[in-house]
């Protein structure tokens, strides 16, 4: 809750701003009311809660950074982290369907897009009509992008994609993910493209949803491209410009997973601070003993520490100054914190925290996967060290 | 009791509005004509009532059967029916001229509406719902109301202006019995010729059943919360509460699963319940559902976590799986209930 | 039409700390949140508008704090947010808090045609505001209503009270306080908060910009004191019960059997 302001360069104001205040108050009573309740089914179902959507489209959850003439809310990034946030905290699921819309099914059309390419898509996307994606894992390729087989071969004014990618994030709900396609396998460069492939495309089909550890309300899937027939108005950018795509969107992504990945700590932070205060051993409550006090504090100052992090990129973001590293930091502290925390907060729930009657499972169970997706932590650390070795000493 | 009155010699008086609409279900008045005798012994007070309507007779005669030693009647057609802004004048009127002590007014819905009008209008001070009333050593009332959703009492005193108002909930204060032989004076004033002319006006009014406030007015309720763990247990618990003539009560998880409807909500603004036995199966207890409880004479939770909020506030903990234990209680029920 | 709306910020009930201590209330640790009965006055109000035209004021009394459902009062659709703080507007009981308000609405919307009030607060309960309000402007009144209709110049509304289903009348200009069965609060839109906070019109007057009488506000000018402040004494002895269900079940009847059977009105057989 800290408004870091922007004039000329970047000034640290650390006292929390009314807006984001009550922006985080608004979220949090709608998540409470409307998604708490059915956050524990719809994960044990696997269930994606349509009718929660439903609610979410009118209030702007879908269009949070978009400009208000194309129907957004025109969100700042701190405001943006603080929605995630909060959504994640009470379902992280419905936050990661959230985050992955906005940051890396949206932010590209609006950042790369055509005046027409916008016109198109932007509306759809920001009123949540249609849910956004960005498509890059294949089965050879995770952190080496470069290894990605999906490939579009130009055919008039068509591109003929075809492969398959898979853990698609919405994959099952989007309605015109972006395809990272490789689009010159005849040069040793391999260079490549993204396109936006409407889901309506003939050859486009969605693969079975996958049964995940965590998240398990968000659709996450395969997606099959047979002979998709692209139109070239679909191409992001140019050909070759793929790989650029990729690393800056990317960077706006890391700052929503950082967000989610909060959230889950918060979750998994408050609980364990309300179970210390109600169990009781050994005549009294579990609070009054330092270890878990020790446990605490540490959980305390780690996801404020790791909040001020988020942050510092989001304000980076906003000034328009490169923010690779921080939101690379960010996404590594926040992810690791969420791991740390979960995991304490299972132990200090003791045998009830192995329940699925308590909700800390639930929250062990999807920290564990924001340490893995938009680039693993040990890509952050690559991107990090990178930037540390190449600074002039 | 009608030889203790210390008409002559009393130095103040305490009125009570007479609110007598509803009269068999609403003994408000009559309750708090006890309390008034009880407090105008300690500031050597005669008991007043006050009568606004139109054939009132029959209340009257209640009320000096109930306690009060001088009634003011104000018999009029043209204020049949109750109304806020005309009762409120005719009442500071009365006030104004007769300068009362103290003036107590059943919570009633009227009576939550009127009192504050009245208080206003006479700058003086009032307190809403008090669950007790005393007189302390400067011979002052001492209003004791709960503040913050029930979680807390707040004693509140009007020091200097007067009248000393209060509005006082039906159920805090028991009536004096019924006495035949009591006595008392009836003052009839005649409606003032100036009445102004009704800003707001009754169209209809319909008796509602009780439909609406069963779960206020249930005796026992049998509450269930996200702990049931699904449609069909949570089920179990109509039979429950209908084996013992009681209510079915949820909280807010529940009714969003739509285990229960809207109206069974245990936990919502201004819907308290007090009920003489509540039983709460599978409920952690969240704040909002434990403040609207607070008036329950004997709680029985069950729940399989020994720690959970609801437990601690509650008479007799089961630890135990709720299904179960309903299950059971159903059993048991139907082999000893007789008749 | 021209609407007012009082607001008021409450503390969020569940995380309210209280020290045992100071028997006094730690209000500036708990987050707040708009009153809910005045959030539903709100979405009346904004429906009313919708239909009639109209132009909505919120006004709210407390610390600076407060301006937060202000902001709230505009995203959801109020046309301007009137705050009166001041520290010697602290702690007022109820007769001076409707006078304030009162000034207030003379001086900010003397035209006004329909205020709306929450039927009471989370925090206090005592549901007096609203019709002390109205008399300090001298206009009629109507609590608890459920649901409003205008008609020209008069308000038809309907309550439940007292076990009756009223249906009534009333001359405007006038005064409401709504209850929360009916007009569930709109939730704003993200957008709309941020436009809320971009542009909003929030006038913010202290007592002198509203010629209050210091002695006639705060804890001086009201009539009523708060002498002590405590926690009822828990007089739950808290037995518990563990084991196998039958047995649970055997020892609730041995022990609580006479209470049980008195609540249901019955006799329980063999449990005498």
């Amino acid at each position: 809750m800290y408004r870091l302001e922007h004039e000329g360069g970047v000034s640290l104001d650390f006292y929390p701003c009314m807006k984001h205040k009550v922006i985080r108050k608004t979220v949090r009573e709608f998540a409470e009311i409307e998604i708490g309740p059915i956050a524990h089914d719809i994960d044990q179902e696997a269930r994606f809660p349509w009718e929660v959507i439903e609610k979410m489209r009118p209030m702007h959850f879908f269009g949070l950074q978009v400009p208000k003439e194309y129907g957004g809310a025109d969100l700042d990034s701190i405001s943006y982290a603080i929605v995630i946030e909060e959504l994640s905290r009470v379902c992280a699921a419905i936050g990661l369907c959230v985050t992955v819309h906005n940051s890396v099914g949206l932010y590209p059309i609006l950042k790369f897009g055509t005046e027409e390419q916008k016109r198109r898509f932007v509306p759809l996307l920001a009123s949540g009509e249609i849910i956004g994606a960005f498509c890059i894992t294949e089965a050879n390729a995770g952190s080496d992008a470069g290894g990605v087989e999906t490939h579009a071969v130009k055919d008039g004014n068509h591109y003929i994609v075809n492969g398959t990618k898979i853990f698609v994030t919405n994959g099952a709900i989007c309605g015109a993910p972006l395809i990272f396609a490789v689009t010159n396998a005849k040069n040793s460069k391999k260079a490549a493209s993204v396109f936006i492939v409407e889901k309506t495309t003939p050859g486009y089909s969605v693969g079975e949803i996958e049964d995940l550890c965590g998240m398990r309300a968000n659709p996450v899937s395969s997606l099959f491209l047979e002979d998709c027939r692209v139109p070239e108005e679909n191409l992001l950018m140019n050909l070759g410009d793929g790989l650029k795509i990729v690393l800056i969107t990317l960077d706006t992504g890391r700052i929503g997973i950082a967000a989610q990945a909060l959230g889950i700590a918060q979750a998994a932070f408050e609980a364990s601070v309300r179970y210390s205060k109600e169990r009781q051993q050994f005549r009294q409550p579990i609070g009054s003993f330092q270890t878990i006090q020790n446990m605490l504090a540490d959980m305390a100052t780690e996801i404020d520490a790791v909040r001020l992090l988020l942050y510092r990129a989001c304000a980076y973001k906003d000034a328009g100054v490169t923010f690779s590293t921080e939101a690379a930091m960010a996404k590594l502290s926040c992810s690791t914190v969420a791991s740390r925390v979960t995991s304490q907060a299972v132990q200090i729930h003791g045998g009830y925290g192995y329940s699925k009657e308590y909700d800390v499972e639930r929250y062990f169970r999807d920290a564990k996967v924001t340490e893995i997706y938009e680039g693993t932590s040990e890509v952050q650390r690559m991107v990090i060290a990178r930037a540390v070795l190449t600074k002039p000493s | 009791m009608d030889d203790s009155k210390n008409k002559g010699t009393a130095t103040h008086s305490i009125w009570v509005f007479g609110d007598y609409r509803n009269y068999f279900q609403n003994r408000v008045t009559l309750q708090l004509l006890s309390r008034a005798n009880e407090l105008a012994k300690k500031i050597n007070a005669e008991v007043c009532a006050t009568v606004f309507g139109h054939d009132v007779d029959e209340w009257v005669g209640e009320y000096i059967a109930h306690g009060a030693q001088k009634i003011y009647v104000l018999d009029d057609r043209k204020i049949k029916d109750y109304n806020v802004d005309i009762y409120a004048g005719l009442m500071v009127r009365l006030i104004e001229q007769h300068k009362p002590e103290i003036v107590l007014v059943g919570a009633t819905s009227f009576g939550r509406e009127f009192a504050p009008q009245v208080a206003k209008k006479l700058l003086t001070g009032l307190t809403a719902d008090c669950v007790g009333l005393d007189i302390n050593d400067k011979g002052i009332l001492l209003q004791t109301a709960p503040a913050f959703g029930g979680n807390l009492l707040a004693e509140i005193i009007t020091p200097e202006r007067r009248p000393q108002m209060a509005t006082v909930r039906p159920g805090v204060y028991r009536e004096i019995p019924h006495n035949y032989h009591a006595t008392g004076e009836i003052v009839r004033l005649s409606l003032p010729k100036d009445l102004p002319k009704p800003r707001v006006r009754l169209l209809s009014a319909e008796r509602q059943t009780q439909r609406e406030q069963r779960l206020e007015d249930a005796r026992i309720i049998v509450c269930g919360g996200r702990g049931m763990g699904s449609f069909k247990r949570f089920r179990n618990l109509t039979e429950l509460a209908r084996l013992m003539s009681g209510e079915v009560g949820a909280t807010r998880p529940v009714v969003y699963a739509k285990w229960a409807s809207q109206d069974a909500l245990v936990g919502q603004a201004g819907r308290q319940i007090r009920p003489q036995l509540l039983f709460s199966f599978g409920i952690s207890g969240a704040i909002q559902h434990t403040a609207a409880i607070t008036g329950t004479d004997l709680i029985i939770a069950v729940n399989k976590n020994p720690n959970a909020a609801m437990m601690k506030l509650s008479d007799v903990a089961i630890v135990a799986d709720a299904n179960q234990t309903c299950l059971a209680l159903i059993k048991e029920l139907k082999k000893s209930l007789r008749g | 039409m021209k609407f007012v709306v009082c607001i008021k910020q409450v503390p969020a009930v569940s995380e309210l700390p209280w020290d045992p201590q100071t028997g006094t209330l730690m209000r500036d640790l708990a987050e707040g949140i708009m009153n809910p009965a005045c959030k539903h006055a709100l979405e009346a109000a904004i429906q009313l508008k919708e239909t009639l035209g109209g132009h909505i004021t919120a006004i709210t009394m407390g610390p600076p704090a407060a301006e937060e459902i202000l902001h709230e009062a505009i995203a959801m659709g109020a046309d301007k947010g009137v705050l009166l703080t001041d520290l010697r507007m602290a702690g007022g009981d109820t007769l001076v808090t409707s006078h304030t308000l009162g000034m207030a609405i003379a001086k900010v919307c003397p035209d006004v045609d329909l205020i709306l009030c929450g039927c009471h607060t989370s925090d206090s309960e005592t549901a007096q505001v609203g019709p002390q309000l109205a008399v300090e402007l001298d206009v009629p009144s109507v609590a608890y209503v459920e649901h409003l209709e205008v008609l020209g110049t008069t308000l038809t509304m309907r309550r439940l009270a007292d076990n009756f289903l009223e249906t009534l009348e009333m001359d405007l200009p006038g005064l409401v306080t709504m209850t929360t069965k009916h007009y569930q609060p709109r939730y704003v839109s993200l957008g709309g908060l941020n436009d809320a906070f971009l542009a909003a019109e929030i006038l913010i007057l202290n007592a002198d910009d509203l010629g209050l009488d210091p002695e006639r506000i705060g804890i001086k000018g009201s009539a009523t004191r708060i002498q002590n402040v405590y926690a009822p004494k828990a007089q739950k002895e808290n037995v518990v019960l563990k084991g196998a269900v039958k047995h649970i079940v055997e020892e609730l009847f041995a022990r609580f059997g006479d209470r049980i059977a008195g609540a249901i009105g019955k006799d329980l057989d063999g449990r005498q």
